[in-house]
């Protein structure tokens, strides 16, 4: 019941107005949406609850492939470097090379190839 | 200090979501955690520059929940995309449920009348409404793996 998983997802996370609405504060994520640029005038009240879950799942898979490369490191403590590593080997995370670069993170490591 | 972190999520969130899809036993250095925080802020950049530009060009002013997915699909993220879109439509259906109960009277349910705040804003500090809803489980593990 994938659904049904992700419907009470809204809701456990959700509605219970106290400890806020979702895993991720959604006025935090508005003014990171609106720094984005000068053109970013209106944001719906959805979009920031999207990104939540947008997040999330990004969050997830760039955790999951930092994870394989600390792993291959025979190591059990995710370093930023294993990021920097996921980074650059996952094409679709291309935007993030300066991001992890600027981190300090060494990419002196031969990346480890994944296939997405 | 503030400031610093206003273009960030909170640690403790992102370490949350971090630590949820590891194994028990991992450990996550801090540098890692802060790390994450950033590549989150610079992937809602990111998506929201993409989505942004779309709503200019068809002249719209704002962007919605469907400029995000559009946004996701085409910088690459078509496993988030079509997650997103089934969220997105059971986020609209709820809200549908709510104006129309809401519509129909709140007689019944005192606390949903007073609740009623507005969802637009994107504030969410309602109760659960008494629709035939899921039961509440602990622990999120309520996420569609993109595979």
């Amino acid at each position: 019941m994938r659904q049904a998983g992700m419907y009470s997802g809204i809701l456990n996370g959700g509605m219970s107005g106290r400890t806020g609405p979702h895993l991720l504060p959604l006025a935090r994520i508005k003014k990171i949406m609106k720094r984005s640029g000068e053109d970013v005038k209106m944001i719906s009240g959805e979009a920031p609850i999207i990104f939540s879950k947008a997040c999330e799942l990004f969050i997830e898979e760039l955790t999951q492939r930092s994870w394989k490369v600390t792993l291959q490191g025979k190591r059990r403590t995710l370093h930023k470097e294993d990021v920097a590593s996921a980074v650059i080997a996952t094409d679709v995370f291309d935007f993030l090379v300066n991001v992890v670069s600027e981190s300090g993170a060494n990419s002196e490591d031969t990346p480890v190839v994944m296939e997405r | 200090m503030v400031d610093e972190q206003d273009h960030l999520l909170p640690i403790a969130n992102v370490g949350r979501i971090m630590k949820q899809i590891l194994p028990p036993r991992a450990k996550i250095s801090k540098e890692a955690k802060e790390t994450m925080q950033e590549c989150a802020s610079e992937f809602i950049s990111f998506v929201t520059g993409e989505a942004s530009d779309k709503c200019q060009k068809e002249n719209r002013k704002t962007v919605n929940g469907d400029d995000i997915c559009w946004a996701l699909s085409a910088l690459g993220f078509d496993d988030y995309a079509e997650a997103i879109l089934r969220y997105l439509h059971k986020y609209r259906e709820f809200e549908r449920e709510r104006a129309n109960q809401n519509k129909v009277g709140g007689s019944q349910d005192k606390d949903e009348a007073s609740n009623c705040k507005c969802i637009q804003a994107g504030k969410q500090s309602v109760i659960p409404p008494p629709l035939e809803c899921r039961v509440i489980e602990k622990g999120n593990s309520s996420l569609t793996r993109p595979s």
